[in-house]
């Protein structure tokens, strides 16, 4: 019972809380099969939340989100499970787990999900190691490995099944620049020759440029504009050409009341 | 998936159909495995392979280190499209003696 | 005058109800995490490997933290009771007095301190640093069931290890009140352990093990959850929201505990 539609994730007018506060405004946000959409937004602008919220880990005051034609919000048990073990996420450190070796934190879902044999397993955990520039770090603890390493192997973890879905949390934040364009390459290699959809939230312009399909810019949790490269490179929105040129908020200065908070502190 | 087994010269040839993914390659793993302890070298037919994922690269892997150990071959014909993405991107096309046509084989 | 006294005075008031609201929340939560974490029993299969991983680091590991207190217990016990025994000419109940306290009331509760203060830090600062690092957001994203694989082994393994170390510390500060009564104090080894088979009867013993069996669940539930919820209850999340999850939790399985100790008291005395 496939459907025709092009499209692999479909939100419709998602609203989200966290307590009382709302996070998100009634979202829409699709993205299409092979693609690579990159999800921007400044500190607060939900774009953490948006991406929980796809991944099933929270559940929204209004909206609906679809993934492979899976209601993902009001999905049972067993539905959600056979949607997960078709997708991979990347957390931002890695998220492994300290009691085991790096070798056993990726073969994890591979015992849990599959009664495949253990030399198949094995040589699947060293192909993505080797993938990961990760070769010989098997017998390694988490503990052993540098920051930039547990995102590999977080990553590892996160493909061993051969995802249709990725998602990746911050996959530049705290790399050194050429581990950064690998990893951007890396990217662009998975969904060509696996076919994978990949979501990437991120900050980091250059990554975003590089490999972006189509980039989503998020504010104050509303979606600003959705489009390819250039298509954001030359939007007319203020707050965009900011983000791209980098430039701080505009605030405005008033040398009476700064003096005052400098000299006395109070507002 | 299907598969198809004959003799082809000296050899044994196994031609995968459709898709290899983590439900049916231990199927392949078992053949694969079975062709080399009976002795023979073999060949995959890729042709109308349309995907492989990483359990089957891996079982492929398997079988070859099992071929090389008992001085046989596993040989790789008519690989294209997605199954040889991810072969370069494993850096395997390196390793695997890959051929575009069975008449490369001589006898 | 009297606005701002009313004003103080409800926010005061406010603040016991907020207090109030926060341990019923909390108390619920905890409810919750046992049933679901026990409901992976029939839920899913045995997880047997996990529980034996966890039988090692719960029990086994303690054992020598429960010999030396078990011992030194034993020990003062006897000599606290061999002074005021000795007053009344009647040292020969020193053995059934010192087992007949250990068995019943300080092997329990002294065991269950010992594995509070091991194994229940311990516990919820790990559990409490994986919820920090998403460790459990990614158990969730690759379709594991965190209670059926993190929690479920350790609850287990503490009911069968409480039991079973406090059982060994019942047997070495029996043994230490015999170093401190007989070798030392010269009371006849003879009525020292006679007495004490004597005097003991299996409602003791039983006793025991109820208690201990109870604070192993008591324990290892409070320390998981304080972990578990550290993103909903503690105000501050990294290393200083693990500190205070870590001895919330440590205080709250010790008075549960003695709570416990007293319900089970009173019922079956």
């Amino acid at each position: 019972m496939t459907s025709s539609n092009k499209n692999i994730i479909e939100v419709n007018n998602l609203v989200t809380h966290y307590g009382d506060r709302q996070i998100l405004n009634g979202i829409d946000f699709s993205v299409e099969k092979g693609e690579i959409r990159v999800i921007m937004g400044g500190s607060g602008s939900g774009k953490s939340t948006l991406l929980n919220h796809m991944l099933a880990l929270l559940t929204p005051t209004s909206g609906s989100i679809v993934i492979d034609n899976v209601d993902v919000v009001n999905a049972n048990r067993k539905t959600l499970l056979k949607l997960r073990q078709k997708m991979g996420v990347a957390f931002q450190g890695g998220a492994l787990f300290s009691s085991m070796t790096v070798g056993e934190n990726i073969k994890l879902p591979l015992q849990h999900h599959t009664k495949l044999d253990e030399h198949t397993i094995d040589i699947m955990t060293r192909l993505k190691l080797e993938l990961m520039n990760l070769a010989g770090f098997e017998d390694l603890m988490p503990s052993e490995l540098s920051g930039g390493m547990l995102k590999r192997a977080g990553l590892a973890r996160a493909v061993i099944m051969d995802p249709k879905l990725l998602f990746f949390d911050e996959p530049s934040a705290g790399l050194d620049p050429v581990t950064a364009v690998e990893l951007d390459e890396l990217i662009l290699k998975l969904r060509d020759a696996m076919n994978m959809t990949i979501i990437v939230v991120t900050h980091e312009l250059e990554s975003a440029f590089k490999i972006a399909d189509r980039i989503t810019v998020l504010f104050d949790g509303e979606i600003a504009i959705t489009g390819t490269v250039d298509e954001i490179k030359n939007s007319k929105d203020v707050r965009i050409q900011n983000m791209i040129n980098r430039r701080a908020r505009d605030e405005h200065l008033d040398a009476d009341e700064y003096i005052k908070r400098l000299t006395t502190g109070k507002n | 998936m299907t598969f198809e087994q004959k003799k082809h010269l000296h050899y044994q040839l196994l031609a995968l159909t459709g898709e290899v993914d983590l439900h049916n390659s231990p199927q392949v793993r078992k053949q694969l495995l079975d062709i080399v302890e009976s002795g023979y070298s073999v060949i995959v037919d890729f042709s109308a392979l349309s995907y492989i994922d990483s359990s089957g690269i891996a079982t492929l892997v398997e079988a070859y280190n099992l071929a090389k150990n008992n001085q046989l071959s596993l040989t790789i014909v008519g690989a294209t499209g997605a199954p040889l993405q991810v072969m370069e991107l494993t850096h395997l096309n390196k390793v695997f003696p890959m051929i575009d046509s069975l008449d490369e084989i001589k006898g | 005058m009297l606005t701002v006294f009313m004003t103080k005075a409800k926010a005061k008031i406010e603040h016991l109800g907020d207090s109030g609201v926060d341990i019923v929340e909390s108390s619920g939560r905890l409810g919750v995490f046992l049933f679901n974490t026990l409901s992976r029993l029939w839920m899913y299969r045995f997880p047997l490997e996990e529980t034996i991983k966890q039988l090692l680091f719960i029990g086994a590991r303690t054992v020598p933290l429960i010999l030396i207190s078990g011992l030194f217990t034993g020990m003062v016990i006897a000599l606290q009771f061999y002074d005021t025994l000795i007053r009344f000419g009647s040292v020969d109940l020193l053995g059934a007095a010192v087992a007949m306290s250990l068995i019943r009331e300080l092997g329990p509760v002294m065991a269950a301190l010992m594995v509070i203060a091991r194994v229940g830090s311990a516990t919820c600062a790990e559990i409490g640093i994986m919820r920090n690092e998403q460790q459990f957001d990614a158990l969730d994203c690759m379709a594991i069931d965190s209670y059926h694989y993190v929690m479920l082994p350790r609850l287990l393994a503490a009911i069968v290890s409480v039991p079973l170390l406090t059982a060994m510390f019942d047997t070495f500060g029996i043994g230490g009140g015999y170093i401190v009564g007989v070798l030392i104090h010269g009371v006849s080894d003879g009525a020292f352990l006679v007495g004490m088979a004597d005097t003991i009867v299996w409602n003791d013993v039983w006793m025991g093990i109820v208690k201990s069996f109870l604070f192993g669940l008591v324990i290892m539930s409070v320390c998981l959850s304080k972990g578990f919820y550290l993103h909903i209850e503690q105000k501050q999340s990294g290393a200083v929201g693990v500190s205070q999850a870590t001895t919330q939790a440590v205080v709250l399985s010790a008075v549960l505990m003695l709570f416990v100790d007293y319900i089970v008291s009173s019922l079956m005395l």
